[in-house]
């Protein structure tokens, strides 16, 4: 049994969480992706491309600025156009998307998926105690 | 007003702020072509700010799509950079992860606008571009190689390198009559029958960027790399 929570399922927790955050008042949709698979939700789907570039060089700005400005590790970027904003985050190896109104909280969005990222941990540790005390039971020699 | 003068009063005003909130590292302002006008920073390491401005001028080219760009947040496990649009310029500042955002906030967006938008009242000349800009008439770009790279008449480019030390000129900035701006890289025009018209042959991808249409005539000055 693997401690590591395997990409698959934490692409699927992701999903779930991101079509919940859709179903939100001024969500516009999201965009979902690692190495193999790509999700897409969007109100406007003319717009598939335009946003996924932009969700692209969200993150690689971002990643920039952090490494320049010494910001540790990047947790989010956001930017804020007249009409709508978009939130970037990155979750183990899969690159979200979020675009919204401009009016909607984007902390709260960041917070939801925040806690994704701390019960992906709680269980990715678990799963280690887990292996480690079967390890222990069966390394144990019976009386 | 000099330009020197504007920025010593940018200066001040990003000193003042950094003396109001002590937890900003590094402030520094610029225009949307990339020029630093002021810039303050907590120490003297030195920080690579164009780097930073020049990654985010690519993504400003992306951003059409959500309405242009008004802010810019970077959100890290040890500090924030912030980036936001005040009048034509932008204001950056990065602080600690402990700095009260809200009051960072609030003294920016009061102070640094105010003092833009006394300078401006005051200044009689604008910032100045480091060139002036070539009027050039758009032409569509297309074919399966084209890749990002517009094509313009040597003499101009030719023209321009001898204006700035025989710098090599391998990147433009090109604005349309609506304020949208697109940079790219450019090499000389390769079909006999386009050159010496005075046209900039744009590729489709920053073509439909621009929204440029044919015959439209277009604002192109070139990127001068930096130390010239």
């Amino acid at each position: 049994m693997s401690a590591k929570r395997k990409p698959e399922e934490i692409y699927a927790d992701l999903y779930s969480n991101l079509e919940n955050i859709r179903a939100k008042e001024g969500v516009i949709g999201y965009i979902l992706r690692n190495s193999k698979f790509a999700s897409v939700n969007l109100n406007d789907p003319t717009k598939i491309i335009d946003y996924a570039i932009l969700s692209t060089e969200l993150l690689e700005t971002g990643e920039v600025a952090t490494k320049i400005f010494e910001l540790g590790s990047m947790n989010s970027v956001v930017v804020e156009g007249n009409n709508v904003k978009v939130l970037s985050l990155v979750i183990d190896d899969q690159r979200i998307g979020i675009f919204m109104d401009k009016k909607v909280n984007h902390s709260k969005i960041s917070k939801e998926l925040d806690l994704t990222k701390l019960n992906q941990k709680r269980n990715a540790s678990l799963n280690q105690n887990s292996q480690e005390n079967q390890e222990q039971n069966e390394t144990e020699v019976p009386p | 007003m000099s330009e020197d003068i504007y920025a010593n009063a940018l200066h001040t005003a990003l000193t003042e702020v950094r003396n109001l909130c002590p937890d900003i590292t590094h402030s520094f302002i610029f225009t949307k072509d990339g020029t630093i006008i002021a810039e303050t920073a907590q120490d003297t390491a030195e920080v690579s700010t164009q780097k930073t401005i020049h990654s985010f001028q690519k993504l400003i080219e992306k951003t059409d799509t959500i309405g242009g760009l008004n802010a810019f947040l970077v959100n890290g496990n040890k500090g924030i950079l912030q980036i936001s649009r005040v009048n034509n310029m932008y204001l950056a500042f990065s602080a600690s992860k402990k700095a009260d955002m809200a009051y960072i906030q609030s003294v920016t967006r009061i102070i640094l606008p105010a003092v833009v938008k006394l300078l401006e009242n005051i200044v009689s000349t604008p910032i100045k571009p480091t060139s002036s800009p070539q009027n050039l008439i758009a032409e569509n770009l297309t074919g399966l190689f084209i890749g990002e790279t517009a094509q313009i008449d040597d003499e101009i480019l030719l023209e321009w390198s001898e204006t700035f030390d025989n710098a090599q000129i391998g990147e433009i900035e090109i604005e349309t009559s609506n304020g949208k701006i697109a940079r790219c890289k450019v090499k000389p025009i390769s079909e006999h029958d386009f050159k010496g018209k005075g046209l900039i042959r744009i590729p489709e991808k920053i073509y439909r960027r621009l929204e440029v249409e044919k015959g439209e005539p277009v604002k192109v000055k070139p990127i001068i790399p930096e130390g010239k």
